[in-house]
């Protein structure tokens, strides 16, 4: 313990799960270098030597939701999720504690809509696994849906934990909203 | 009720929501799930809506071009471009009447050629220009409007995210979204210049009393170094979409990629550097593309209610004409502009909005120029405009408040009101590279 460190030390499972949502942030952007190197791959592939790269288009569409999914815990990390915060800003100063009480309703209310939304891709992923899914055409290129489904439960998990944790840090005081 | 009823509700629902400061993406989940729910009593048809929407809204081809460009965007300003765009506008305009204020702008307009998101620009040129028009005599409070009110031009100019999300909403060509930017874009800076010498001539006391130019004239040489590389990428970027050798998709990564080498060509890159590029580029693009999905989900509740339609025929009933229905579109976004982002607030109004506009016989296109010309002020507004908290962030001089930051910036505002009517009123402004 270092107790002339200005912010306190959080506790070991917000800790952890921040690490958690900073790999799954590390994978979401090194797929977007990914995405580069593949759109550019295909680029010089096609113009200088005349052979296209098979399947771009169907891996940028997966991977995109795949990205999102794997990198929106860490924005909710940083509290970079639009909103508008004029109310906020108005009653701070003057009523600190409906404000909380509001802004904690509204997580819980989050919480529920990405419950529903990790709730009904799992049947989905069960689809796609079961019927083997893909997008693309047979003969030139396929790629499989799963890994869309499992980011989304993933990602949705982690949102929901980080949600969680905004409402454990703004009550317990750790970071004041 | 009617499921008409409902999604009226359901829209004055994600209103008040976002006003009180719930999330936007969540309130537009809620208010859709519950409107589905609703309308159909169906539980279970909800809950398929939202996660049926979370997997398909943007696994689309078409949607790589937000990640791309948002990281051409940062690897630009990250490695020391946007100072270099400065150095060459200022060394071209150094001898005009407020010739550094007109630099800034033109290196905006270079700059914004490259970048997709204005805040990149207004963070990068509160860094590089504010400090050095502050010392040669500019007043603070206008030298931070100069940079706040020309950052607009970041989404004005492409490759620019606004465009591409009008294009993507209303299902028009990307392409053809960015080069009907490139004219309104021009106009603006241009009427940025003009309004800079005027008010350096008719309102002295506002611009400041910046000192003669005692530096000697920048070489060809380094003037040429210095251009080249952001001029080559601009013209691989947009040429390469114009000309047809590139979808969107592909100028966005062999942008990045010519970014990239120019970046390793200077030395002017890390892996520190790159590590944030990626990570910043992670933030925008999840917090852009988490709009959209949750963006899909309210227009299928919104089509499921016959809302739209519904606007359309009412309008038309109304018998409104097009130019009162445009102002009133256009009155609304600009106020809107002043409490929320310009993402959020085109991914509300947009899907409600066309509808009524396109029976109309209007140009999707030129009303998607409009549109995120009016969004675009409302960033310059008190009391939540965007831009000016990013520039207020990024100043190192904190006896600037957001007070200066906001009246410095009115003019240009106003500026921006008088393109957006020039616009609206000559359509080939936008529509004539198409």
């Amino acid at each position: 313990m270092a107790p002339d460190r200005d912010p306190p030390e959080e506790p070991l499972p917000l800790r952890l799960l921040d690490m958690a949502t900073q790999s799954l942030n590390l994978v979401g952007s090194v797929l977007i270098f990914g995405l580069v190197v593949l759109v550019g791959a295909d680029i010089v592939g096609r113009n200088l030597f005349s052979r296209p790269l098979m399947g771009v288009a169907e891996i940028v569409s997966l991977s995109i939701v795949i990205i999102v999914f794997l990198q929106i815990p860490h924005v909710a990390r940083m509290g970079r999720i639009s909103r508008s915060e004029a109310v906020e800003v108005f009653l701070s100063r003057r009523a600190p504690r409906l404000v909380a009480v509001v802004n904690t309703v509204f997580d819980l209310l989050a919480i529920l809509m990405v419950v529903a939304v990790v709730w009904g891709t799992w049947p989905l992923l069960q689809r796609s696994l079961n019927l083997g899914e893909y997008v693309g055409a047979i003969g030139s290129f396929t790629a499989p849906t799963w890994p869309v489904r499992v980011a989304i439960l993933v990602g949705g998990s982690f949102l929901i934990l980080q949600l969680l944790a905004q409402i454990w840090r703004r009550w317990t005081g750790i970071a004041p909203r | 009720m009617t499921p008409f009823e409902i999604g009226l509700l359901a829209l004055a629902g994600i209103c008040v929501l976002i006003v009180l400061g719930m999330a936007v993406p969540f309130a537009l989940m809620l208010c859709s799930f519950v409107g589905v729910w609703a309308m159909r009593d169906n539980f279970d048809l909800a809950v398929r809506m939202l996660s049926l929407s979370a997997n398909d809204a943007i696994a689309n081809y078409f949607f790589g071009v937000i990640p791309l460009f948002v990281f051409m965007g940062f690897v630009v300003s990250e490695t020391g471009l946007g100072r270099d765009s400065f150095d060459v506008a200022n060394a071209l305009f150094r001898r005009l009447i407020g010739g550094l204020a007109i630099a800034t702008v033109g290196a905006n307009t270079i700059f914004a050629a490259t970048t997709g998101v204005s805040i990149a620009s207004a963070a990068v040129f509160t860094k590089v220009a504010v400090p050095e028009m502050v010392s040669r005599g500019y007043n603070p409070r206008f030298a931070v409007g100069v940079v706040a009110g020309s950052s607009v031009l970041g989404m004005l100019i492409p490759p620019s995210v606004l465009l591409i999300l009008y294009g993507i909403l209303t299902r028009q060509s990307i392409g053809d979204m960015f080069m009907a930017g490139v004219g309104p874009g021009l106009l603006l800076a241009v009427a940025y210049a003009v309004g800079i010498v005027l008010m350096a001539i008719l309102t002295p006391g506002f611009v400041g009393t910046p000192g003669t130019v005692h530096s000697a004239p920048m070489s060809a040489r380094v003037l040429l170094a210095k251009g080249l590389p952001i001029s080559t990428l601009i013209i691989v970027v947009l040429g390469g979409i114009y000309g047809g050798f590139f979808t969107p998709v592909e100028a966005g990564a062999a942008g990045s990629i010519g970014a990239l080498l120019i970046a390793l060509a200077r030395r002017s890159i890390s892996w520190a550097i790159f590590r944030r590029i990626l990570l910043n580029s992670g933030i925008v693009t999840a917090t852009v593309c988490f709009l959209l999905v949750a963006a899909q989900m309210y227009s299928r509740m919104l089509a499921l209610s016959g809302v739209p339609a519904g606007m359309g025929t009412a309008a038309a009933g109304a018998d409104l004409s097009l130019p009162m229905l445009l102002g009133l579109y256009l009155a609304l976004l600009i106020l809107l502009g002043m409490i929320l982002d310009s993402t959020s607030i085109m991914l509300i109004i947009v899907p409600i909005m066309v509808p009524v506009f396109a029976p109309m016989d209007v140009n999707l296109v030129w009303l998607g120029i409009l549109t995120v010309i009016a969004v675009e002020i409302g960033l310059l507004t008190p009391p939540f405009g965007v831009s000016i908290f990013v520039v207020k962030g990024a100043l190192d001089d904190q006896s600037i408040t957001l007070g200066d930051i906001f009246l410095g910036t009115a003019p240009f505002a106003a500026i921006m009101l008088l393109v957006l009517v020039l616009v609206a009123l000559f359509p080939q402004i936008a529509l004539f590279l198409l």
